[in-house]
């Protein structure tokens, strides 16, 4: 379970998110909503741990991320996929490798790495092009390698910032079927999307952000 | 850190200097002269202490003789001089030898000695002592045996000189030391910061590394090795450039320099050994000191 407790942020004079209370609870699948700059990219962010709260707390499945040291919060990102907004590939590294990647920080056998990359790779129709380098890939190509590295460790949660930005409308689907199935299996996940279309077909929860305040929820 | 991933952190230490040959090679090129320029120091270092040790633990004394003394006289005279410990007898100077000498000395104005009438220069011994300083080899109490043999007219050695031996080797030691620890400091200055360059231009990598899920150590570890890689290419290829500098100079020393008869040897072991692992370390450090940098993600 994520529980956030008067969660703010600010960077500087300007505020990102003011005192967000919110619980997600095992299993669930939430949308975060709201237009650019309310705040949805920074949520992801402290959720991940990859910025630290100006107040407040997170707790993840009970550990509060204020309290933990940095080799605890490695391993707890282990059980954490993130999709980012600007893919964060390594340029110098083929799609397989930026993939792997992910399974090799971990220790994972290297015929394990291999087979499950494979799979992860087939998933989000990227079979083709697993020796192919980040730059050579467009940007909606490049946001499945993202995505499958998100997901290739079979993550507790997974969190996914603005995840189909630069696919077509039947990709976006069968991302959205991707990230649906891996919610069936038992992981968390959260989306953060200012796409309208995204948001209309599901019956999903949505939380909605407007200027880093918590404006609705359905 | 599991052993099994001992050999990925390896081949990625590997992989990641060809794929950064040309930042690699502007730190090798860094470390290496970097090291170079120490390297030269200490060699010269080490030369200076060794030709000044050599010229000022041996001592000349000449044992000037009276005109007309006897051969028994001086054979007395050479075989006490032979029985003195560290002392060798370097050559007897006949008269006739101490005037042609003067003669090749002054050249072309040789010809002032031809209005003498005799010979005015005396036979002397001259004796070598090595190791001066010692308990059985004080100047002043040779000095003083020596005069009191019969047909010895006068002993001379430069007393200062050897008094002033001690100290020049102590600020001789002392500069060493204070341009050996600025060249030092300038060089892990130097090679750190261009390390931290290095890994600069690669934050984007950690701060990846970091968000999927690495560990510290995962992170560190390759750029570690490739910071020892860099060092053992560094120090070798420094050692290497000097002892082919030196090599050539040695060889060709006789044209360059005027004291070319002056023993010029390389680095001992223990110094080069030194300046290798020097460069290993500085690798390894530079890496660790720039890569920490990086870790607040």
């Amino acid at each position: 379970m994520i529980q956030l407790f008067r969660l703010s942020k600010s960077f500087g004079p300007s505020t990102a998110l003011s005192d967000l209370t919110m619980r997600v609870h095992k299993g669930e699948f939430v949308f975060v909503s709201g237009p650019s700059g309310a705040g949805k990219t920074t949520l992801l962010r402290l959720i991940f741990g990859s910025e630290k709260p100006t107040s407040g707390h997170i707790l993840i499945n009970g550990i509060n991320l204020s309290r933990i040291n940095r080799s605890k919060l490695d391993l707890l990102r282990r059980s954490v996929g993130f999709v980012f907004q600007d893919f964060k590939l390594l340029p110098a590294k083929t799609v397989f490798e930026n993939v792997a990647l992910a399974l090799q920080v971990i220790g994972y056998r290297r015929t394990f790495v291999r087979k499950r990359t494979h799979q992860c790779l087939k998933l989000v129709g990227l079979a083709e092009k697993e020796k192919a380098f980040p730059l050579q890939l467009s940007g909606g190509e490049q946001q499945r390698v993202a995505i499958a590295r998100a997901i290739v460790k079979n993550p507790l949660i997974l969190l996914a910032d603005e995840p189909t930005g630069n696919l077509d409308p039947d990709l976006t689907e069968d991302i959205m079927v991707l990230f649906k199935t891996i919610n069936m299996k038992g992981a968390t996940v959260i989306i953060a999307t200012h796409s309208r279309e995204l948001l209309k077909g599901g019956a999903q929860r949505t939380i909605s952000l407007i200027r880093g305040r918590i404006v609705g929820e359905r | 850190m599991k052993l099994r991933l001992w050999p990925y952190l390896f081949s990625q230490a590997v992989i990641n200097i060809m794929n950064n040959r040309l930042v690699h090679l502007i730190g090798l090129g860094t470390m290496v002269i970097s090291l170079l320029i120490f390297g030269i120091f200490l060699l010269l270092f080490v030369n200076l202490s060794a030709w000044i040790e050599g010229w000022g633990s041996s001592l000349t004394i000449s044992v000037y003789l009276e005109d007309g003394i006897g051969d028994h006289a001086r054979n007395s005279v050479a075989s006490f001089i032979k029985r003195l410990p560290d002392a060798e007898l370097k050559r007897f100077v006949s008269k006739e030898k101490a005037l042609s000498d003067l003669r090749n000395t002054l050249g072309p104005q040789a010809g002032l000695l031809e209005g003498l009438s005799r010979n005015p220069l005396p036979a002397s011994f001259e004796v070598l002592f090595k190791e001066v300083g010692g308990k059985d080899s004080d100047p002043r109490k040779i000095k003083e045996q020596l005069e009191k043999f019969k047909g010895v007219d006068e002993v001379q050695y430069s007393e200062e000189w050897v008094n002033r031996f001690k100290d020049l080797m102590k600020i001789v030691r002392l500069v060493g030391l204070i341009i050996g620890g600025l060249l030092f400091m300038g060089v892990l200055f130097i090679v750190t910061n261009t390390i931290k360059l290095t890994i600069y231009s690669r934050k984007d990598e950690i701060e990846i590394l970091k968000l999927v899920g690495a560990t510290d150590w995962f992170v560190k570890i390759p750029y570690m090795l490739e910071g020892i890689i860099q060092g053992i290419f560094s120090g070798v290829l420094a050692l290497l450039t000097l002892f082919l500098a030196y090599f050539f100079i040695s060889k060709e020393k006789a044209y360059f320099f005027s004291f070319a008869l002056l023993d010029f040897s390389f680095l001992p072991y223990e110094y080069s050994l030194a300046i290798f692992l020097l460069s290993v370390f500085l690798g390894l450090v530079g890496s660790l000191i720039a890569v920490d940098r990086f870790f607040d993600i």
